[in-house]
């Protein structure tokens, strides 16, 4: 097996995985033969991944993971909308609930989850893209007031 | 950002599918660049340039927004 179809495996494997582990709890908390569609639902789903991530568009290449740095933007794009959609749906669900005086925690816990990972995902990729480099105000400390600009400086700085 | 790609392109009677391939992008990124869809990122503006051997500010002007 290349690495080209191990990458285009990927999606559907997790496909595959996520989809048993609900066909097993469908099969744990209901009948067999629920669990049966569940599972036949997860293999056809899978192998639509698999199909999807043979075409060139920028759909393909990215369930393929071949994608370039303008399709990685795309999927942050997707991935960051489905975010605010999921924990759109879990706050009305959780407000359902409340007013419906129904069991909300599972809600409660998606929403708190998302606004956790939100708050952590800025603070800690902030701290690291704010790390100080070779500050100009030390390079201008460093050079003597009236010094001049060497060739090879001055070249890279645009 | 406006830029030459398609110009330097067309000189080189090369296909978006031929040019991306030299870049290591997807022919969809190609068109965006070239559509003024999608600004590239520094070294990808760079690999671009050298691609052509035109300078990088001669290939991306910044100043100018590309008509839609």
């Amino acid at each position: 097996m290349n690495r080209s179809t191990r990458a285009r495996l990927r999606a559907p494997l997790v496909v595959w995985i996520a989809g048993t582990i609900v066909a097993g709890a469908v099969a744990i908390g209901h009948t067999w033969a629920d669990a049966l569609i569940a599972e036949v639902v997860t293999v056809v789903l899978g192998g639509a991944y698999y199909l999807l991530s043979a075409s060139h568009s920028d759909i393909g290449d990215i369930y393929a993971h071949r994608e370039d740095e303008r399709q990685h933007v795309v999927a942050m794009k997707a991935r960051s909308v489905a975010c605010v959609v999921m924990i759109a749906a879990a706050f009305v669900s959780a407000v359902y609930a409340v007013a419906a005086n129904k069991n909300y925690w599972q809600a409660d816990v998606i929403a708190s989850l998302g606004g956790l990972s939100y708050f952590l995902t800025l603070l800690f990729s902030g701290a690291r893209d704010g790390e100080p480099g070779p500050s100009s105000e030390g390079m201008m400390a460093a050079r003597r007031p009236g010094e001049r600009v060497s060739e090879s400086e001055d070249s890279t700085s645009g | 950002m406006k830029n030459r790609v398609r110009e330097e392109r067309g000189l080189r009677e090369l296909s978006q599918a031929e040019l991306a391939a030299g870049l290591g992008v997807s022919r969809q990124t190609v068109i965006a660049i070239e559509s003024g869809r999608y600004s590239p990122s520094l070294p990808l503006a760079f690999r671009i340039a050298r691609f052509f051997a035109v300078p990088v500010d001669m290939m991306f002007d910044p100043e100018e927004e590309v008509a839609q």
